[in-house]
């Protein structure tokens, strides 16, 4: 059964709260998730693309002015040596051995390759057996012996020979370039010394960054050039760098030292010696500004992920409250369709109910009438009873007629509430109209000290029904609010209030309230339904309320009940506002 | 002639009730008046056809043929009795749908005979109006 349905759906409405609420949490997880992980992906693909393309970048650039500086630096030093080198092949193929070793021809050369350049500290002479024929310098070396010489040996081998830097008999650190020449079978030797102080400063002078430094090692793993993180010309260095495999090529890589620092090296072989050209810068120096890059990237990560998930927390919140808040109103308009059109079909049976008993009761009242007539022509007559029993069957006749008079009342209200047919659509201005109606139970409210009172907005537009309907919809109510408060407040203290307003444009709201013992809840579901009474029986028909309920319908209006048990109650009719 | 009818108004029930027919009958004739009755449109209608009849109280919801129709099959026979619908079935649309019909009155039932008698002189008042104005006419 349909309405079974609708009570039961009814009933349980508030059961269905718990499960209700854990749909909207799942869905709000859902959109959530969606709303946080969607947006994120994009959002980390393009942080991480971007940190990587930056990163590379960014290594690459660094490794390669790393690669260039050795690169330059490489072939600095190397043309250094290569033009020192050449100054001396210059001045031995010039002069013969004879000439050279005259001390005034020798301080005219040496003076001629300091010109050439500043770095020359000296200029020897030696002849083949070793010993130091000529010399101009600012020691005194002449006639010393360098037969022994690792590098006299390999001099007169190899026509040249750069040595690693030594402290030598004068007890200072240099380094020497010397060439061999063969005149006339007997070779002799020219021999420079070159400051390294101002080779070191060649090499020194590479900066880069805060850390980044330059330095030169020989094949024992000995600095030739100072180095500014620490380690002095001719020391031998404790780490280990890694060297290139082949002469010419650059090597670049990470190392770490043993006190754990990361540096970033570059190296190379230098071409005319054997020694090791360094160019290495910490790792944390180096990468500094890509260190910066990903703090950077992470606090916009951070920020970004924030107001990403905050937005969708607040959107998610929006939504959601904003669905449950349709579907309630879909719940109650639902509710409401529920019980108008069960209450259409409550009217619909009661009305043919109502016809039914019609034909009967009128034939019982045709009966009825033709005992009375029979009774008076046997009184006339004489022939029947008479006297008491004459009164009494009289009485008898008359609570017939009284009883079909009253169901005759209820079949009339019921089909008032079934079928409204067209009724007389009037202009009911509610100014004069509510007061006229409240006088009508004004002098009972009196008598039983009831405090009427009326509130009509001045501005109220006027509304279209039938006046004479509209008048009993009011009256039943002010009656019924004048029964609640009468049984709650006995002689003194109830009120009752009739107020009209203006809603919007289109609708006005008629409400009656009052301070009686209210509604209760069960109750106020029912309360429009045809035969709902909670008066006792045979005080009312329980057909009131549900024909205001048509009547309201009929002029486009609705009527609901607001109560509270105790608090009184307060009926709402919304109708149309005219023009 | 007039006169004498208005002393007996001569009145058809029409009604599928047959306790009702009888008893209403019975109640009207105590009162004066000459009454038949009819259980069917159709009885109603030879009635109408053979005999006279100034007030026609008549019933809606009937088995073969209902009230509406017994009204325009009357109208179809120039039948010129004012007609009282006394029906069960109450509702406006109903009423109105009757008295456009030329019906005069439209009673819900249950009714009291006192009130039927009431209109059913009413009735046989602006009848015997008619007759009048419609004689006149004539000559």
């Amino acid at each position: 059964m349909d309405q079974g349905d609708a009570f039961y759906s009814q009933e349980n409405g508030a059961g269905d709260e718990a499960m209700k609420q854990n749909y909207y949490s799942s869905l709000k997880k859902m959109i959530l998730t969606a709303m946080i992980f969607i947006p994120f992906i994009p959002f980390i693909i393009v942080v991480g693309v971007g940190y990587y393309y930056f990163t590379s970048s960014l290594e690459d650039s660094s490794i390669f002015s790393m690669r260039r500086i050795v690169e330059d630096h490489r072939h600095m030093i190397e043309s250094f040596l290569d033009e020192r080198k050449a100054d001396l092949e210059f001045v031995i193929r010039m002069h013969s051995f004879d000439d050279i070793r005259k001390e005034d021809r020798l301080r005219e050369i040496f003076r001629n390759l300091q010109k050439q350049s500043n770095t020359f500290v000296d200029l020897g002479v030696f002849n083949a057996d070793g010993l130091h024929v000529a010399y101009q310098g600012p020691y005194e070396l002449t006639g010393k012996n360098y037969k022994d010489a690792a590098w006299f040996a390999e001099v007169l081998q190899k026509g040249y020979y750069i040595s690693d830097i030594f402290l030598g008999y004068r007890q200072v650190p240099h380094f020497i370039i010397t060439t061999a020449r063969e005149e006339a079978g007997r070779k002799w030797v020219l021999r420079a010394t070159i400051d390294t102080y101002r080779f070191n400063s060649l090499v020194e002078q590479v900066r880069i960054g805060k850390t980044g430094e330059a330095y030169i090692l020989n094949e024992g793993n000995v600095l030739q050039t100072n180095r500014r993180s620490g380690g002095y010309l001719m020391e031998r260095l404790s780490e280990v760098v890694r060297q290139p495999a082949s002469d010419i090529e650059i090597q670049t890589f990470i190392q770490k030292q043993p006190n754990g620092e990361k540096y970033l090296y570059a190296n190379t072989w230098l071409k005319n010696k054997r020694w090791l050209l360094v160019v290495r810068q910490d790792k944390a120096d180096a990468f500094r500004r890509l260190r910066s890059a990903a703090y950077l990237i992470v606090l916009i990560t951070v920020i970004g992920g924030g107001v990403i998930s905050g937005v969708a927390v607040y959107a998610t919140s929006r939504l959601v409250s904003r669905m449950e808040r349709m579907d309630s109103e879909k719940y109650q308009l639902n509710q409401q369709l529920i019980r108008a059109s069960r209450l259409a079909e409550l009217g619909e049976m009661a009305a043919g109910f109502a016809h039914e008993i019609n034909n009967p009761l009128q034939i019982i009242q045709s009966e009825q009438s033709l005992m009375e007539m029979l009774l008076s022509d046997m009184e006339t007559q004489k022939t029947g009873p008479a006297g008491d029993a004459a009164a009494e069957f009289r009485d008898s006749l008359h609570q017939i007629k009284t009883q079909i008079a009253r169901c005759a009342k209820i079949t009339q209200a019921i089909l008032k509430f079934g079928r409204q047919n067209d009724c007389a659509r009037e202009e009911v201005d509610l100014r004069t109209f509510i007061p006229e109606v409240a006088d009508m139970i004004r002098k009972k409210a009196e008598v039983n000290g009831v405090q009427l009172t009326e509130e009509i907005d001045a501005d109220i537009p006027v509304i279209y029904g039938d006046p004479g309907q509209f008048q009993q919809v009011l009256l039943n109510l002010l009656n019924n609010g004048l029964d609640a408060v009468m049984e709650r407040h006995g002689s003194s203290g109830g009120k009752l209030d009739v107020a009209a307003r203006r809603i919007d444009d289109r609708r006005i709201e008629i409400s009656i309230s009052d301070n009686g013992g209210g509604i209760r809840p069960e109750d106020q579901k029912k309360i429009f339904s045809p035969f709902f009474t909670t008066k006792p029986v045979g005080k009312g028909t329980g057909l009131g309320l549900s024909v205001c309920y048509g009547i309201v319908n009929q002029m486009g209006g609705e009527m609901s009940v607001q109560s509270e048990m105790g608090a009184g109650a307060r009926f709402s009719i919304q109708l149309p506002a005219g023009e | 002639m007039p006169d004498a009818a208005s002393q007996f108004p001569k009145i058809l029930v029409v009604d599928d009730e047959p306790r009702f027919r009888r008893t209403l009958a019975r109640l009207l004739e105590a009162r004066g008046l000459t009454v038949r009755a009819a259980g069917s449109g159709e009885e109603a209608l030879a009635v109408l056809a053979e005999t006279p009849v100034d007030v026609v109280v008549l019933d809606i919801k009937m088995p073969d043929m209902n009230g509406r129709e017994v009204l325009r099959r009357m109208n179809a026979q120039g039948c010129r009795a004012e007609v009282i619908v006394l029906s069960g079935h109450a509702s406006i649309d109903a009423a109105m749908d009757v008295m456009a019909r030329g019906a005069c009155d439209f009673l819900l039932k249950p009714c009291d005979v006192e009130d039927l008698d009431v209109k059913i002189s009413l009735a046989y008042d602006r009848k015997c109006e008619k007759d009048k104005v419609r004689d006149r006419l004539k000559s």
